[in-house]
């Protein structure tokens, strides 16, 4: 399946490198894969979804596999039972992340029509609790797990079938398997390369910190540095560090950010992304986000200046997942529960892995692309469905710190 | 002894009259509660909030609405209103005497342009702003030149006024093509200058107009989140986003319960301005202003205004269409239903606004009493909330009492539409029926017809460009509105500004210069036959 090698060039004594996106790579990655998916596998009907239903109970936990299993050694979609009927998704991921499997999967299947609904993120999971049992949503298909989470606490999402639970470690699905991770990543600091180089004390991305809390604590970044406090990860981030650090030293860290360093706080991830890669005066030269937005700006502009770093072993590079839950009340449970099976088998993850930039969550799939291993990155793992401190409190605790937008 | 009654009743032409007298409160009052109705049609998704907000304990509630923080964004909303509003009127007014009042060539065309940017999203014009004239934006890339930095709550005045004040200028041009234009010439002839002229005759006929237009752009500059956003500047709607993002909808909705406070003592302030006397009105034609040289820097001004708001997000989308080396993304790929979707969405608005709007303005500017005057107030509500909040609510009430339209066609989401731009449609439509005079109903009546006809035949004619500009404010912004539209769609309809939301979204600008440059051309279009219609009334 992996057809690019993945590490030889890579600084390995360093562990990390500025990372080029997947541009130009991508669309040859799609192309040798749709290499592999070629051999049509309609005739394969024997899996069947002619019996789904039968007990109306809904229950996507008990949905047997209309095909082999899915397990941590990545099947293939040839291994699995076709997928026929109608699924109406709620992503919270934007078209690029999703696009590319998406239609893949509707090429492969013919009986198959995915309606995708796209909005932000967060409005999609205030939407589905609101719209409650009369959801038109079979699945939600979000940026983050504290969106999941919500969804898990509210009631509003159902269990997974136990082999999709079972080929995802642990730490990237809900424990009792109400939502699973599909991909993963880890949070980033991104810069501009030419005005690092001219207008900083840093000669390079080389030279920039590994430890998160430098950044609150090393002079050069004042007034240079950005972050999006109002997204997803950004919380998650807080939530991870209280748990790994305590939360004297967490809020020590906002009120260094906002007070000693003067962060520009940004309320879109795309917005910051680009204020650093334009580089105007004012406009940021160090960033703390989602590496993908660097990734989206070098797959328009290969010349762009805007490249990406990580921290080590600690809430800086926090590894967070995108991932699924499943609505209560779906019409076709069988069809949910393969579907799922095929985010997570060989080609579902490889999709995302060349469109994104993504880790893979499935233990099978070798990553491949120029993000570092994350065995040298070296995140720490949590529960990400139960940090200690609640979303909300992690909430207030940036309120209370004047780090809001 | 004969009551005085019994012995007017004993004149028949006068019996004749109370009965018309009578016919006409029974109008009144049916008309007062069809307003009723529709007030209370549009305000239904307030009491979500309501219910929402009221979950909040106490001490939170407290905290929340109380804060320092709190005062601050207030401050900082209220300034974003009244700078907004301010400079809405010095562009929209005289722009809009430019293309009434003067020989300019070619008004209409001018019109279409002075009116177009309202149906850019505003934040998609801040982004095209500083990737276009910002520090190290195309303009400072090619040329070295740069402006200085468009940012904070004085970068979100500058570019929500870019894209308001056609608010401005839409409802002042139906005022102005409303009154009665002999009347300044008359006061020319008593030897008024022409600025005298326009502030003791034309100005207070225009008044309401201004008034109407002005709060619209205030009201809409208090609910914006996208801008300001962009921006960084902290007001009001950036709290309610901060615990919307949190999953906290119940401080949300307080949140905007408190916005809706501030909103209301703003529109009770603005009821004591825009008050009016009827003002009087007619279609007297009147001479024009002569521009003589002048018409080219006037021209120039406005094509300038057009290049900035229009022109720049389409070329930089365009640029970005030419240069990108960027994975093709099927699901933004162009498809010409996007822009018959928006469209037709945009008109099926605009139609169904105007149509709760006539009674609500109607009943509002003649009855002129308390109850006329808080029904028209309670529309605009809904245009002071952040789309999603409203939304929200339409999601709530959609789910619980009609399930079976919601998300499966475009009722639910017109009527969202309509809760949010109703007002559009009413203040104009106020506007124009206190022009027309008293004394112009009343000689209808006098001529035995009834208020049914009169209403048709004299006062609807009369009125016809505030609902023409009602209908293509409704039209315009319509095309534009983006939370809602996400939100309540039927699943997988894409329109034009859905598509440029995605692109956006997804960093991938190209795949909006189509569905932008379209956006202009169909609303330019659009409007041009909208004052056709208007052109040939007045005609």
């Amino acid at each position: 399946m992996v057809r690019r090698d993945s590490s030889s060039t890579r600084d390995a004594s360093i562990g990390r490198r500025p990372f080029l996106a997947t541009a130009g790579a991508s669309v040859a990655g799609i192309a040798a894969l749709a290499g592999c998916l070629g051999d049509d596998d309609d005739d394969g009907s024997d899996g069947g979804s002619g019996g789904s239903g039968d007990d109306g109970s809904g229950a996507v936990a008990n949905a047997d596999p209309l095909g082999e299993p899915v397990d941590s050694e990545a099947v293939t979609w040839d291994d699995l039972g076709d997928l026929e009927g109608e699924l109406t998704i709620y992503s919270g991921r934007t078209r690029d992340q999703i696009d590319p499997v998406f239609v893949a999967l509707e090429e492969e299947y013919d009986g198959l029509t995915l309606n995708v609904d796209y909005d932000d993120n967060d409005v999609q999971v205030n939407q589905i609790l609101q719209e409650g049992e009369a959801t038109p949503a079979d699945l939600m298909y979000s940026q983050d797990p504290g969106a999941l989470g919500e969804l898990e606490r509210n009631g509003a999402v159902q269990a997974l079938p136990g082999d999709v639970v079972d080929a995802v470690p642990e730490s990237y699905r809900e424990p009792d398997g109400y939502w699973t991770g599909v991909t993963g990543r880890v949070r980033a600091v991104q810069y501009n390369s030419e005005r690092l180089a001219e207008e900083t004390e840093f000669d390079s991305g080389d030279d920039l910190p590994t430890d998160i809390f430098e950044y609150a604590e090393d002079e050069r970044f004042e007034g240079i540095i950005s972050t999006r406090p109002n997204s997803g990860t950004f919380r998650g981030f807080i939530q991870a560090m209280v748990e790994l650090e305590g939360e004297e030293a967490t809020r020590e860290w906002v009120r260094a950010m906002v007070e000693d360093q003067d962060v520009q706080l940004f309320s879109g991830g795309s917005d910051q992304a680009e204020a650093v890669n334009r580089g105007g005066d004012d406009d940021p030269i160090v960033a703390l986000g989602n590496s993908y937005y660097a990734a989206r700006i070098i797959n328009e502009d290969p010349d762009a200046p805007i490249r990406a770093t990580f921290t080590e072993n600690d809430p800086g590079c926090l590894f967070s997942i995108a991932g699924v839950g499943v609505m209560n009340d779906v019409e076709d449970p069988e069809l949910v529960a393969e579907f799922v099976r095929h985010l997570l088998a060989a080609e579902g993850q490889e999709f995302m892995m060349d469109a994104n930039g993504e880790y893979p969550v499935v233990e099978g799939v070798d990553y491949v692309g120029d993000l570092p291993d994350l065995e040298d990155l070296n995140p720490p793992t949590f529960d990400l469905s139960d940090f200690d401190m609640d979303l909300q409190e992690a909430q207030d605790l940036l309120t209370e710190e004047g780090m809001t937008v | 002894m004969k009551s005085p009654t019994t012995y007017f009743d004993s004149l028949p032409r006068v019996a004749a009259l109370q009965r018309r007298i009578a016919d006409a409160d029974r109008s009144m009052v049916a008309l007062g509660a069809l307003s009723a109705f529709v007030a209370f049609l549009v305000v239904l998704p307030m009491f979500w909030l309501v219910w929402q907000a009221a979950t909040v304990e106490a001490s939170r509630a407290y905290d929340l609405v109380v804060s320092s923080q709190t005062a601050w964004i207030t401050l900082n909303s209220i300034g974003l209103m009244v700078f907004v509003t301010a400079f809405s009127i010095l562009l929209g007014v005289p722009l809009a005497v430019l293309t009434s009042r003067t020989d300019l060539p070619y008004p209409r065309f001018w019109t279409v342009v002075a009116a177009l940017p309202l149906v850019i999203p505003s934040y998609i014009g801040a982004i095209a702003f500083v990737g276009m004239f910002g520090p190290g934006g195309e303009v400072d890339s090619l040329f070295g030149m740069t402006i200085p930095r468009v940012h904070g709550l004085w970068g979100a005045v500058f570019i929500i006024t870019l894209y308001t004040y056609p608010y401005v200028f839409l409802t002042t041009r139906a005022a102005l093509l409303s009154m009665d234009r002999s009347i300044v010439d008359a006061a020319r002839t008593l030897n008024a200058g022409p600025l005298e002229a326009f502030r003791r005759v034309t100005f207070p006929q225009i008044r309401p107009g201004i008034a109407a237009g002005a709060l619209l752009a205030g009201l809409y500059a208090i609910s914006d989140f996208g801008t300001p956003a962009f921006m960084n500047a902290n007001v009001f709607t950036s709290t309610i986003y901060w615990e919307f993002s949190g999953f906290a909808v119940e401080y949300a909705a307080l949140l905007a319960l408190q916005l809706i406070a501030i909103v209301a003592i703003v529109l009770v302030i603005e009821a004591g301005i825009g008050r009016d006397e009827d003002v009087g009105g007619g279609s007297g034609r009147g001479s024009v202003v002569r521009l003589g040289p002048w018409k080219w820097p006037a021209m120039g001004f406005v094509s300038g205004l057009g290049i900035v708001t229009l022109v720049v997000p389409v070329a930089i989308f365009t640029n970005w269409l030419l240069v990108s080396e960027g994975d093709p993304l099927p699901s933004l790929e162009f498809e010409w239903t996007y822009a018959f979707n928006s469209a037709y969405l945009a008109l099926l608005a605009a139609l169904v606004a105007c149509a709760f709007a006539l009674p609500v303005a109607y009943y509002s500017a003649r009855a002129n009493s308390v109850v006329s005057r808080v029904l028209e107030r309670a529309t605009y509500l809904g245009f002071a909330v952040p789309g999603v909040v409203i939304g929200l609510a339409l999601v709530f009430l959609g789910t619980r009492t009609l399930p079976s339209i919601y998300r499966q066609g475009v009722w639910l989401l017109i009527f969202g539409y309509v809760v949010r731009f109703l007002p559009q449609a009413v203040g104009t439509v106020r506007s124009s029926v206190l022009q027309v005079g008293d004394e112009t109903i009343e000689a209808a009546r006098t001529l035995n017809a009834g208020p049914y006809q009169t209403f048709r035949r004299i006062t609807l004619p009369l009125i016809m460009p505030g609902v023409v500009v009602g209908g293509i404010l409704v039209f315009l912004t319509t095309m534009k509105e983006l939370p809602i539209t996400l939100m309540l769609r039927p699943i997988g309809m894409e329109t034009l500004v859905s598509i440029i939301w995605g692109a956006q979204d997804a960093l991938a600008y190209r795949y909006a210069a189509v569905p932008a440059l379209l956006l202009i051309l169909i609303s330019g279009v659009s409007m041009l036959v909208l004052l056709r219609q208007e052109g040939g009334r007045l005609g």
